[in-house]
């Protein structure tokens, strides 16, 4: 047996009390994987949609505000927060726009070098204006979150390069 | 943590009913999401944290049956507080299911998770479908641990591939006859 066998121990999952016990995980089964049950908590989160585009554009705020002091770590929380809250929120459009932006941020700091203005801008103004176009997110945000996500691919890939020269 | 025999004849009507969760996330409007989606499921017993460092002092009150949490939060993030549960002496369970909720895609984000030892991965937006699927995958397949110099958690290893040819480096991918080998996976 050599050092590394040694020093790994496999528990088994029937070593440690389950979450449920068997007579009760198929019924949990049934329960989680029921339309019944997929319907009732897709209207919980239809009726927190409103409150949770408030928050959204709340956030949107704060970041555009952080934008214009270019603070960026604190443009990179908001925009997470968005990419977190949007989809849920209804605004898919808008949540992958910012995904796409926290992507980006992420690569240019951990680089240590600044992120492109231009970049920043186009996305701080379309994340703006999906989230304000709920009626016209699925035509245009759609459009203009690939064209972002393009954008940003082409952004990762130079930094991905001049990380390896 | 197993429920009494009396506890679970007197079960209502939810699987569910008798469980309690663990919600540590910073932003109110998701600990309200999370929370009646869990309600949704039968699930009453709903502790709330805005961060790891208050989910820990709430553990050993509470004693959930499941943790959802959030990876960033201060002062204490969602790694720390998994690596916290999963090692530290005084933990009151190391083997709690935990499924991290994170909009953190990338990469890295999600290795450094894995790493400190979540038993799941979710990542935002949640929707109801993906976030029962998660809890579904805990309910039916509870994980093996590992436990060796640097890490402790569930075993990365979902399946076991027939056309896999090593290396094989643990002891029970000798053991045992019928599994005899291994992939890495997550």
């Amino acid at each position: 047996m050599t050092q590394s066998e040694a020093s790994v121990e496999l528990i088994p999952a029937d070593a440690y009390p389950p979450l449920l016990p068997m007579p009760l995980r198929a019924e949990a089964l049934l329960t989680l994987r029921s339309a019944e049950t997929l319907a009732s908590a897709n209207s919980i989160i239809a009726l927190r949609s409103a409150s949770l585009r408030e928050a959204v554009h709340e956030l949107i705020r704060q970041m555009r505000s952080a934008g214009r002091t270019a603070s960026w770590i604190s443009v990179y929380a908001a925009a997470h927060e968005i990419r977190g809250l949007a989809g849920t929120a209804g605004l898919s459009a808008t949540g992958r726009i910012a995904n796409g932006f926290c992507h980006y941020l992420d690569a240019v700091a951990r680089q240590r070098i600044e992120p492109e203005l231009d970049v920043v801008k186009l996305h701080l103004d379309a994340i703006a204006r999906s989230a304000r176009t709920e009626a016209d997110t699925a035509r245009h945000g759609d459009a203009v979150a690939r064209e972002l996500s393009e954008l940003v691919a082409r952004k990762l890939s130079e930094i991905n390069e001049s990380e390896t020269h | 943590m197993q429920r009494s025999r009396t506890a679970l004849s007197a079960m209502p009507e939810s699987a569910f009913a008798y469980l309690k969760v663990l919600v540590v996330e910073d932003n109110p409007h998701m600990r309200a999401l999370l929370r009646s989606l869990l309600l949704a499921l039968g699930i009453r017993q709903v502790v709330e944290a805005e961060n790891g460092q208050q989910a820990l002092s709430l553990l050993r009150e509470n004693q959930p049956d499941l943790i959802l949490t959030d990876l960033s939060m201060r002062p204490m993030d969602g790694i720390e507080f998994v690596r916290e549960i999963r090692n530290s002496e005084s933990t009151v369970n190391p083997y709690i299911p935990i499924i991290m909720v994170t909009g953190h895609t990338e990469r890295h984000h999600v290795e450094a998770a894995r790493d400190a030892g979540v038993t799941e991965v979710l990542a935002k937006p949640i929707t109801a479908q993906n976030l029962f699927q998660r809890i579904g995958e805990v309910v039916e397949r509870p994980r093996a641990y590992v436990r060796c110099d640097k890490f402790f958690g569930p075993d990365r290893r979902r399946h076991r591939r027939e056309d896999y040819a090593g290396p094989f480096r643990r002891r029970d991918d000798y053991e045992t006859d019928d599994d005899n080998s291994g992939e890495e996976s997550s």
